[in-house]
């Protein structure tokens, strides 16, 4: 077991690299001149020049390449065009906020989602069932930028209940709850449809076999059921728990440009309009590489609970 | 579980938790930038950055009096007490400055702060020097050539020839504090705790989400300190989510509220004001390449707009329909000869007469537009019509939208980068308050980039003639004459597609009192209050 | 979506007689009433698109500014004019053709190239196997919906861009599938049965790896329609996709927004066009799934 955790953590490194190539290829993909692509409009000559030489821009790509690498590997993403302010500090905070989104809404899907899976699975084919199925087949259909309009226009517009954008600025619990909610119920849509799939079908599974299925005819008490059926199901739910947060973190672009949420998503939306290729180059890379490892712990945490996936 | 669910949601909230609680009297505006204007002093984001960054937190040496709504904005004495050009010397200005007048840091306004303002704008090789707010400004202090500080009360200005545009070009430059960036040394961190004389000083920066201000008590005019307590600015592009953050009380004033929710928010007890001043919503057209070097063209574009198609049914009436520079009643207008209504068929002619044909030879565009912003109005809506009129009169326009401070930036740079090489035209609202901002910087053939923003390029001998005399003459009715011929040839000439002038909707929620709507780009936001 | 597909069980004994498996399949569909149903609304959006040029009552770009923001069941406008004062019938129809477009084309190419690359890669092994596993893995550290922003940011707006940068997300995908699936079909002894007989590398991979691995792939693209369609219309909802003046769903969406408070149904119409195409295409691969018991 332990030779699969190396090698899947080496595995993970030549993928971190072929990352940074692709995002810091985006630079030269960019019309025009490169130094054009991350120097503010209005910048002196004295400054282009020393940002030429500090990024290497008159040596060869592979060397401007690794140059690049080394200040990243230190922290430094570039400097914002259109802030000016290090790219870091801008992706930091945008960052906390994402993560907080992308946690409290795979939270409330994993809660409804789970909840409403095992309810389905224990009453398989029964109306019950059928409510679970089209509550999951909505959430993974309906585009999640429309009902977060939908739920501006009813929430914040008409009833006047809930904020339309932006994050809290009071302090406390409350207004920072309030913020949040209607982002993270339009997030949530997604992975609500594809927890609850995934959770009544790995629960009926379990079901299914035969000394379930016997311990059942038997009589057993159905609460020990279903705790068997949760111990059983859950390092499958897990991992799609692990990786549908993941997806949140990087999903979330629509959803915060609908209410404004000053996460990575939104931040990625604005540089793109303002051709601010370091912050584009900066929320990808920090995204991708937060990706790579939270998937490199999904799939080690699901080793751990389940050793038999080191031998497949 | 839930336990465990609820700890953590606890833990992160309680993690994430910033900020101050709302003070009494605070007035919270969503405004139509993307970005927190500059506040470094030379704001950027165009007249929205002005308005509610620039000339709140700074002020000029010569100001505008915004506290009328019947008449133009007249310019007023500011941190200057009064100014007059040199009788042996027409090129040189003297200011006598205000005294007894305060930084927010303490320190105070004299004339080594006016010199110090001036060259970071305008000394290249100066430790001071801003060469991001030098971008945003200088183009508009093209006459300025020099300062000298006489006293500490006094300064003069040396301009490169004789002009009566000073004022016109000083009212842009804000004074900073010189102490305060001497504590710094750096614009990127003065701009984050900045320093100025205005009514509101900084008390905290959130880049791309809020700035909040409070009054400033120490403000030297005791007429005009802020009856608030607090100003809070948000950028918020998006004209949907900006009225949904006033219907949902979360801001109490927001810059142009879509046109459609207008009778709604009327009826559901907001304040709608309007007034007309001196804007204009134009594209501004290439002239040294096809199809825009064409005059036929060009007149064929201004007759295929629907002018009143805009402003009647896409804005809901906040907005005329614009035939020139300037509206008809304005000094400056005069008697053009073309009076550009909507008429498809007479384009159609024109563009035949210029040799183009759909078929054969089409006429193509690539026009740069702003998909928000300062003045822009509703830029992906009209634009989308005026692409559909242009089409029907058989010229094809592709339009490309990007974030309006790119749009600023890339239109000082000229057409002539790489970037903009491909581009015919690009659309970009501008005001004409003063003779330079409506004629001077786009019309003389000195003002060609990067002197002046002369984009497109316009050269004609005898603009450049009419444009000098006016920057000779003192007289302003004189000069309203000459303007208005000026006026004639340029709506002859076309180099813009004329299309509408502004009339700044804004919606404020029923407890903001005292605001008035002045003919003008600015605001005077120090006597509202919020109940 | 998480989503690893393993090949069923009784594929040994299909495999013998591919007929008859298509057949049960076909048989199952028949009985499941939901799939039949998401499949007879694609039917008719895919007819409304194709045939949109001759069902669409006007010009869908042409219009008047005067007469907009009509309301449903308008005189001369069913659906009612659009925040330009253009027919709503018509560039929802118009509009269908652009988003199925816009949504299907990278789901296709990922198919083609997915497959050709992910059989390629699981038959030959060794070497080959590595570098393009681990060429796909590179895409993989990017969240979908991340990199199809990301590349149309950088490419710029436009279809094309678009397609490019949709397939892109979608490629590495199905590569996965088809590798996986390869392999497991590679190691069945008659594959082994086959290769010992001396059968061409051809054969082998035309008359009993494609038949074996195709089914999977499918399935596992037909989930994807969905989440492309989304995108697809999310990337112009943003402004990054389809340019106006086209009619597409999501450029429609987001234009209409602001006129909401002055006429709710006619904005709602194309998000509610998005919602259900997606939610049939999601019906249509469930019940596709479920009858060839490849489990998802």
């Amino acid at each position: 077991m332990w030779a699969y955790v190396g090698r899947r953590l080496l595995l993970a490194i030549p993928t971190l690299l072929g990352a940074s190539i692709i995002v810091f290829a985006m630079v030269h993909l960019a019309p025009g001149d490169p130094i054009a692509a991350v120097m503010p409009a209005e910048s002196s000559q004295a400054e282009i020049e020393a940002t030429k030489r500090a990024y290497g821009f008159d040596k060869p790509l592979p060397v401007q390449y690794l140059v690049w690498l080394g200040r990243v590997a230190q922290g430094d993403l570039g400097r914002s065009i259109a802030t000016r302010r290090a790219v870091i500090l801008d992706v930091r905070d945008a960052l906390a906020n994402s993560l907080v989104l992308a946690l409290s809404s795979s939270l409330l899907a994993f809660a409804l989602g789970v909840a409403l899976g095992l309810l389905a699975a224990f009453r398989q084919g029964r109306a019950l069932d059928k409510l679970a199925s089209a509550i999951a087949v909505v959430g993974v259909s309906v585009p999640h930028y429309w009902a977060g309009i939908i739920l501006i226009i009813i929430f914040s517009v008409q009833l006047n209940w809930l904020p339309a954008m932006g994050a809290a600025n009071e302090p406390g619990v409350l207004p920072y709850l309030r913020h949040i909610a209607l982002p993270t119920v339009a997030l949530s849509l997604i992975p609500l449809g594809v927890i609850t799939r995934v959770v009544r079908s790995a629960a009926l599974d379990i079901l299914s076999q035969e000394f379930v299925l016997a311990l059942r005819a038997k009589g057993l008490a159905a609460r020990r059921v279903f705790t068997h059926v949760v111990k059983n199901a859950a390092p499958q739910i897990l991992t799609v728990l692990g990786l549908q947060f993941g997806f949140q973190l990087g999903g979330s672009v629509l959803v915060e440009a609908v209410f404004s949420w000053p996460g990575t998503g939104y931040l990625l939306n604005l540089a793109i309009f303002q051709r601010d290729i370091p912050v584009l180059q900066g929320v990808i890379l920090v995204l991708a590489t937060f990706f790579v490892l939270l998937n490199l712990a999904v799939d080690l945490l699901q080793t751990l609970v389940d050793p038999r996936i080191a031998r497949h | 579980m839930r336990r465990v669910v609820t700890l953590l949601l606890a833990t992160v909230l309680s993690l994430s938790l910033t900020g101050v609680a709302l003070a009494q009297g605070t007035l919270r505006i969503g405004m139509t930038a993307s970005d927190i204007p500059y506040t470094g002093g030379q704001t950027d984001n165009g007249f929205e950055g002005f308005r509610f960054v620039g000339y709140q937190i700074y002020e000029p040496l010569i100001a505008w009096d915004l506290t009328r709504g019947d008449r133009l904005a007249p310019l007023v004495p500011g941190l200057a007490e009064s100014w007059e050009v040199r009788k042996d010397h027409p090129t040189r200005w003297v200011f006598k400055l205000r005294k007894g007048v305060t930084f927010h840091d303490g320190s105070p306004f004299n004339a080594d702060a006016v010199v110090f303002s001036y060259e970071s704008i305008k000394k290249k090789d100066a430790p001071h020097f801003d060469s991001y707010g030098s971008g945003q400004v200088s183009f508009r202090l093209a006459s300025l050539t020099g300062i000298t500080k006489i006293d500490d009360h006094t300064v003069e200005f040396e301009t490169n020839k004789p002009t009566s545009f000073v004022p016109y070009q000083l009212c842009y430059m804000v004074i900073v504090s010189p102490a305060q960036w001497n504590k710094v040394k750096d614009w990127r961190t003065f701009a984050e705790q900045p320093s100025g004389t205005g009514p509101f000083r900084v008390t905290k920066f959130v880049p791309r989400e809020r700035l909040e201000l409070d009054a400033n008590k120490n403000y030297w005019d005791a007429k005009r300190r802020p009856k608030i307590d607090k100003l809070v600015l948000l950028p918020m592009p998006e004209p949907t989510t900006r009225l949904a953050a006033l219907r949902s009380g979360q801001v109490d004033w927001i810059e142009v509220p879509p046109p459609d929710s207008i009778p709604q928010l009327k009826g559901a007890g907001f304040q709608i004001t309007l007034n007309s001043y001196p804007h204009n919503w134009t594209h501004t057209l290439r002239l040294d390449k096809e199809p825009w070097n064409s005059k036929l063209v060009r007149k064929a574009a201004n007759y295929a707009i629907d002018r009143v198609g805009i402003c009647k049914s896409l804005l809901n009436d906040t907005c005329i329909p614009a035939t020139g520079i300037v509206y008809k009643g304005h000094p400056w207008f005069g008697k053009p000869k073309e009076t550009y209504s909507y008429n498809p068929a007479k384009a159609k002619e024109l563009l035949r007469q210029a040799g183009f044909d759909a078929s054969k030879h089409p006429a193509k565009a690539v026009h740069l537009i702003s998909t928000s912003g300062s003045g822009q109005m509703l830029p992906l809506a009209m634009n989308e019509l005026i692409q559909k009129n242009l089409k029907d009169v058989g010229i094809d326009v592709d339009l490309q939208p990007v974030e309006w401070n790119t749009l600023l930036t890339r239109w000082r740079a000229g057409f002539h980068t790489s970037d903009n090489e491909g581009l015919n035209a690009w659309n970009i609202s501008w005001n004409f308050l003063e003779p330079w901002s409506g004629f001077g910087r786009f019309f003389h053939s000195k003002s060609v980039v990067p002197v002046a923003v002369n984009t497109m390029p316009y050269i004609n001998p005898e603009a450049d003639k009419l444009i000098e005399e006016a920057e000779r003459t003192f007289d302003v009715g004189k000069q309203n004459e000459t303007l208005a011929k000026l006026h004639e040839i340029i709506v002859d000439d076309a180099p813009w597609i004329f299309i509408v002038h502004d009339q700044n909707p804004r919606a404020l929620s029923a407890k903001v009192k005292g605001f008035v709507q002045p003919q003008s780009w600015f605001v005077d936001l120090t006597a509202v209050t919020v109940k | 979506m998480a989503i690893t597909t393993t090949l069923p069980r009784e594929l040994d004994a299909v495999a013998g007689a591919p007929m008859s498996y298509w057949r049960t399949v076909a048989w199952r569909l028949a009985r499941d009433p939901a799939t039949l149903a998401a499949g007879a609304v694609l039917v008719l959006i895919a007819l409304s698109a194709l045939l949109a040029p001759w069902l669409a009552p006007y010009d869908p770009n042409a219009g008047s500014i005067r007469l907009r923001l009509a309301f449903v069941g308008a005189p001369a406008h069913l659906l009612g004019t659009d925040e330009q004062g253009r027919d709503m019938l018509s560039r929802l129809l118009w509009g269908g053709r652009m988003t199925l477009v816009a949504g299907l084309t990278p789901v296709l190419v990922a198919f083609v190239l997915g497959t050709g690359l992910g059989v390629l890669a699981g038959y030959v092994g060794g070497l080959t196997n590595t570098l393009v596993m681990r060429t796909m893995d590179i895409f993989y550290a990017f969240p979908a919906v991340l990199l199809a922003i990301a590349i149309s940011g950088a490419l710029g707006p436009g279809l094309p861009n678009t397609l490019i940068s949709l397939s892109i997300v979608f490629v590495p995908r199905v590569v996965r599938v088809a590798e996986s699936a390869t392999v497991q079909v590679k190691g069945l002894e008659y594959i082994a049965a086959a290769r010992a007989s001396g059968a061409g590398v051809g054969a082998i991979v035309r008359h009993h790896l494609l038949a074996n691995v195709l089914g999977p792939i499918l399935v596992f693209a037909s989930t994807q329609v969905s989440l492309s369609i989304i995108l697809a219309a999310g990337l112009s909802f943003l402004g990054l996709g389809v340019t106006p003046p086209a009619a597409e769903w999501g450029l429609m969406l987001n234009a209409l927004r602001q006129s909401i408070y002055v006429n709710a149904v006619v904005p709602a119409l194309p998000g509610v066009a998005i919602f259900v195409t997606s939610m049939a295409f999601n019906l249509l691969s469930d019940g596709l799934r479920d009858a060839m018991e490849i489990r998802a």
